[in-house]
């Protein structure tokens, strides 16, 4: 027994105090927090873009011929969106992550600024059709009654359809967020040093599977369960406002 | 009208971005195909001494991370790639400045890969052996003394001179004796066949110089042999888990994973090297 609990420990040392492993833990725990952030206001704002040119087109030229120019060149971004959000959606994220490192940047010598674009690209096909079902969901009657109170388009998407429109969709947002976090765990394939990677580095020094791979896992849960618990708080605030 | 406008702008904004992120792309991929003429005549690492403060390539967990590690503390960042021919991507596209690989496995990589060379001092020398669990002296034993055998009656030799060396490859590859007896069951060899002559992948078959030799061993042992590819730094968990018989990868005998597994006689000498650009 003491045998088995000085061996737990003597493990316990070599995986987290020995040349300072800890502290590596710590930087990767950092690098995978900054690509997930940085890749999420990424997703967010070209998400937005994508959802709102197909969301417009989906209302105002569904079904409808081409009346004017501004239409056609509509109609010929929904068609780039669409095209985007099929080809995003339908390949493996680490695929992308290796085709945006090696092929379409293969001169820079951050891997990082790679990944962040990889994975915000990723990230904004998913988000574009989130926000879209959202924006989608808003009845028609609050189209024209905002319409009919004199707001313009513009002034009708801003005030009253994303507003409602985000509080349908924050759920499965925070879903895409949460996957966003996870899906951080393949950077190591362009030798990033996020938190699987210094797992998979410790790993590979100690020779020993438990603490490594079973610490990374907290961590991962830790940072989803606060992710979590600020997505809920911003839905119960939400949900205050309505009356 | 202000619809229209708004529909327009929107429009305009997506070209735009279009157009930047279309136009990033060119002016990458150009500067990517003038990046071999730039970086080699800057070649950063051009010896040993050039190691502090480079950009060094490594497969991760390979006697080659292990060494280059060392030069953290004198600024070099150390970029670990799942294969090593990952790192050898990355250097020539000048993403780092030099790899640290086994010597057999970079004279592979160079000769695939124009533009780059292999310094002429060795980076450090090292001894290949197979891991065995700790537990299980028994087959150690045994693969000694197959090793041993092999040794002795030149099969060895022969085994790494049919992949190394211009004049003698292909030319005296080890065959499985007629009516072998596999009656003892299989053995599992854990290895990462990206590491060429050692073990590689060719028509679909985890072939080289330690497939070669395991089979050998297992021959003389009365085994079937059964190679399971896995990554590198995987090998050794599997071992000791016994998810694998024995590990053999072009595996060099160091301390730390002394700690974790047993080794058997080592079977051959090799070396580290650096690649570089040039």
């Amino acid at each position: 027994m003491e045998q088995f609990f000085s061996e737990i420990a003597a493990s316990f040392e070599r995986t987290f105090i020995t040349d300072d492993r800890w502290l590596q833990l710590l930087a990767g725990l950092g690098v995978t927090v900054e690509i997930t952030l940085l890749a999420a206001v990424i997703g967010v704002v070209l998400g937005f873009l994508i959802a709102i040119v197909r969301s417009t087109h989906d209302m105002q030229l569904m079904g409808r011929k081409c009346s004017k120019p501004s239409d056609y060149l509509l109609k010929v971004l929904n068609v780039i969106c669409n095209i985007y959000i099929t080809v995003i959606r339908g390949t493996p994220v680490v695929i992308q992550l290796m085709i945006i490192y090696y092929v379409v940047f293969a001169s820079l010598r951050e891997g990082i600024i790679a990944a962040i674009i990889a994975f915000g690209l990723n990230s904004a096909a998913y988000v574009a059709e989130i926000v879209r079902s959202g924006i989608m969901s808003i009845d028609k009657g609050q189209f024209e009654a905002s319409r009919s109170l004199g707001f313009d388009y513009k002034s009708t998407m801003i005030h009253v359809v994303i507003p409602q429109a985000f509080k349908n969709i924050l759920p499965a947002l925070g879903n895409e967020f949460i996957v966003l976090v996870k899906e951080t765990s393949v950077a190591g394939y362009v030798a990033l040093k996020d938190l699987t990677y210094v797992g998979n580095l410790i790993r590979s020094r100690t020779y020993e599977a438990f603490f490594p791979l079973i610490t990374i896992a907290i961590i991962y849960l830790i940072i989803v369960l606060i992710l979590t618990f600020f997505l809920k708080k911003l839905e119960r605030r939400l949900r205050n406002s309505d009356h | 009208m202000k619809k229209k406008i708004i529909s327009g702008l929107l429009a305009l904004s997506m070209l735009c971005t279009a157009a930047v992120s279309l136009t990033a792309c060119n002016s990458s991929s150009d500067s990517s195909s003038s990046q071999p003429s730039a970086s080699s005549t800057e070649a950063k690492v051009k010896s040993i001494d050039d190691l502090a403060g480079a950009k060094i390539g490594v497969q991760l967990g390979t006697t080659g991370d292990i060494y280059a590690s060392d030069y953290e503390k004198e600024g070099s960042t150390i970029e670990r790639y799942n294969k090593g021919a990952d790192a050898v991507l990355a250097l020539t596209q000048g993403k780092i400045d030099c790899v640290i690989i086994d010597n057999e496995p970079a004279k592979a990589f160079v000769a695939a890969n124009q533009g780059l060379k292999i310094l002429d001092e060795p980076f450090a020398e090292e001894e290949y052996a197979i891991c065995v669990a700790k537990n299980n002296t028994e087959l150690r034993d045994n693969i000694n003394k197959a090793l041993k055998e092999l040794r002795e009656d030149g099969t060895i030799d022969k085994i790494i001179n049919n992949y190394i060396g211009d004049d003698t490859k292909g030319k005296t590859p080890y065959e499985t004796p007629e009516g072998t007896d596999t009656s003892k069951g299989e053995l599992h060899m854990a290895t990462n066949a990206t590491f060429e002559p050692y073990e590689y992948q060719e028509g679909g078959k985890v072939v080289g110089i330690d497939a070669m030799i395991a089979q050998a061993i297992c021959d003389k042992l009365g085994y079937k042999l059964v190679i399971d590819d896995m990554d590198f730094d995987a090998i050794i968990t599997a071992v000791q888990s016994g998810k694998a018989d024995f590990g053999m990868a072009g595996m060099t005998v160091n301390e730390e994973r002394k700690q974790s597994i047993n080794f058997t006689d080592t079977y051959t000498k090799a070396k580290q090297v650096i690649i570089v650009n040039g």
